[in-house]
């Protein structure tokens, strides 16, 4: 990351508003850059200087009370205690809303069973659960380093195999770090990928049973999941990467296996 | 479930705003009575719309209009001069260094912040005043000011740079 890069990215950092992968970036700029880590600081007081009272402005007590005045008492927008008096749109809400509601918990309930998923599908769930779950919590990895050859060994001893570890750097794909996670009751790794903004995360564990071809399961949360298995690796990929580009990443990937 | 079939109910949702509103209007039309004037008038608005209010964070849903009343007052009343001087990409595209120590800011004396903040172009104040003041969200932000919310973060940091820049200047010139 450059100086001009991050004199932007650091607003995002400091307002707590980027995405982990580039948080990370501008965190490590920092550390190396005593002049932006300057600037940084200086933002930083600034903001918390206009935090203080003395800049907020407060309402004057008879602007308030010409505010609540001026609103209208019967006005027909607002909830009133009596059906009869609400607007006439109000019963026709509640006759539609109602029923959906009641149709959307019954939903919930019933779905779930009713179309009895099959083990890929449940997988799939769990697997877009991490995914979502890493770029949230402040846990996307455990081992920062693009170097596969430090992300590899970082696994021994804390699982039961040994992943393939490949960078996709020179295709676009650099390998940023690794994980433990735990996914169909078991410790499994977590490999972590960047694309432009995007993050991918590669679940790997060995595959039980007879390889199995790729395959693509659709997500209802516009996350893209690829199932494969690659050097006897059970392997689960899943990113918010348009189809296009996820499956030239699973290409990569297959080609390794 | 009955809850979400009732109408807004508009004094508990919007009327704990009116310091958020007045703090807004206040920043930007930077005048005791206009900003008054400017809640009022966004009030009155938002009672004719509040059944167009589908939920999410009412303070930027209110905000959106205080803003919107402030910046019609603004064109009414000063002429092109506030828009003018605003331009998205006034220095190219890098950012400017800001050039100022952490402690100088924290020193500094309140009116002397205020001032710089007043100086500032209306949509630099606008976003200043969103984020840091109110605390809003980029996404709230993105919202509340009609824009893109990738323009959110680059429009912060020009304004944030340029406050900077000012809060400096001046107080090199009191040295």
């Amino acid at each position: 990351m450059n100086c001009d890069d991050a004199r932007l990215l650091i607003h995002g950092h400091l307002d707590g508003e980027l995405d982990l992968v580039r948080d990370l970036e501008v965190e490590r700029h920092l550390e190396e850059c005593p002049r932006c880590a300057r600037e940084y600081a200086a933002l930083r007081a600034m903001r918390t200087r206009l935090k203080e009272e003395e800049f907020r402005f407060e309402a004057p007590a008879e602007l308030k009370e010409k505010i609540r005045r001026s609103i209208p008492e019967p006005s027909p927008r607002r909830a009133n205690a009596y059906p009869s008096q609400r607007g006439p749109w109000a019963p026709r809400a509640i006759r539609f809303a109602v029923p959906m509601a009641i149709g959307a918990m019954l939903a919930l309930v019933i779905m779930p069973r009713a179309l009895a998923p099959n083990a890929n599908q449940r997988i799939a769930g769990e697997v877009v659960a991490s995914h979502v779950r890493s770029l949230m919590a402040g846990h996307l990895m455990d081992v920062v380093s693009t170097d596969q050859h430090t992300v590899k060994p970082w696994f021994n001893g804390k699982l039961d195999f040994s992943p393939p570890v490949t960078d996709f750097a020179k295709d676009g794909f650099p390998l940023v770090g690794g994980r433990l996670d735990y996914l169909e009751g078991r410790p499994v790794a977590a490999l972590v990928y960047q694309h432009g903004k995007h993050v991918i995360n590669v679940f790997m564990w060995p595959a039980t049973g007879e390889a199995t071809s790729a395959q693509r399961i659709e997500t209802e949360h516009g996350y893209h999941v690829d199932q494969m298995t690659v050097a006897g690796m059970n392997c689960w990929v899943v990113s918010d990467l348009n189809q296009q580009e996820l499956d030239k990443f699973a290409g990569l990937l297959r080609a390794k296996g | 479930m009955p809850d979400e079939t009732k109408a807004v109910d508009f004094d508990r949702t919007f009327l704990p705003h009116m310091d958020a509103a007045y703090n807004l209007a206040r920043w930007l039309v930077r005048d005791d009575h206009d900003a008054q004037d400017v809640v009022q008038e966004a009030y009155l608005r938002a009672v004719r719309f509040a059944g167009g209010f589908r939920g999410g964070d009412p303070r930027a849903w209110i905000l959106a209009i205080v803003r919107n009343a402030a910046f019609t007052w603004l064109k009414r009343n000063r002429g092109a001069d506030q828009t003018t001087e605003f331009d998205e990409q006034m220095h190219g595209e890098a950012i400017e260094e800001n050039g100022l120590e952490a402690d100088t800011v924290r020193k500094a004396d309140g009116a002397l912040i205020r001032a710089a903040l007043d100086e500032l172009p209306a949509e630099f104040r606008e976003v200043i005043v969103m984020r840091d003041i109110e605390g809003l969200s980029y996404k709230e932000i993105a919202d509340a000011a009609e824009v893109p919310i990738g323009t959110v973060m680059s429009r912060l940091a020009r304004a944030r740079a340029k406050l900077a820049r000012s809060i400096q200047d001046r107080i090199a010139k009191e040295r």
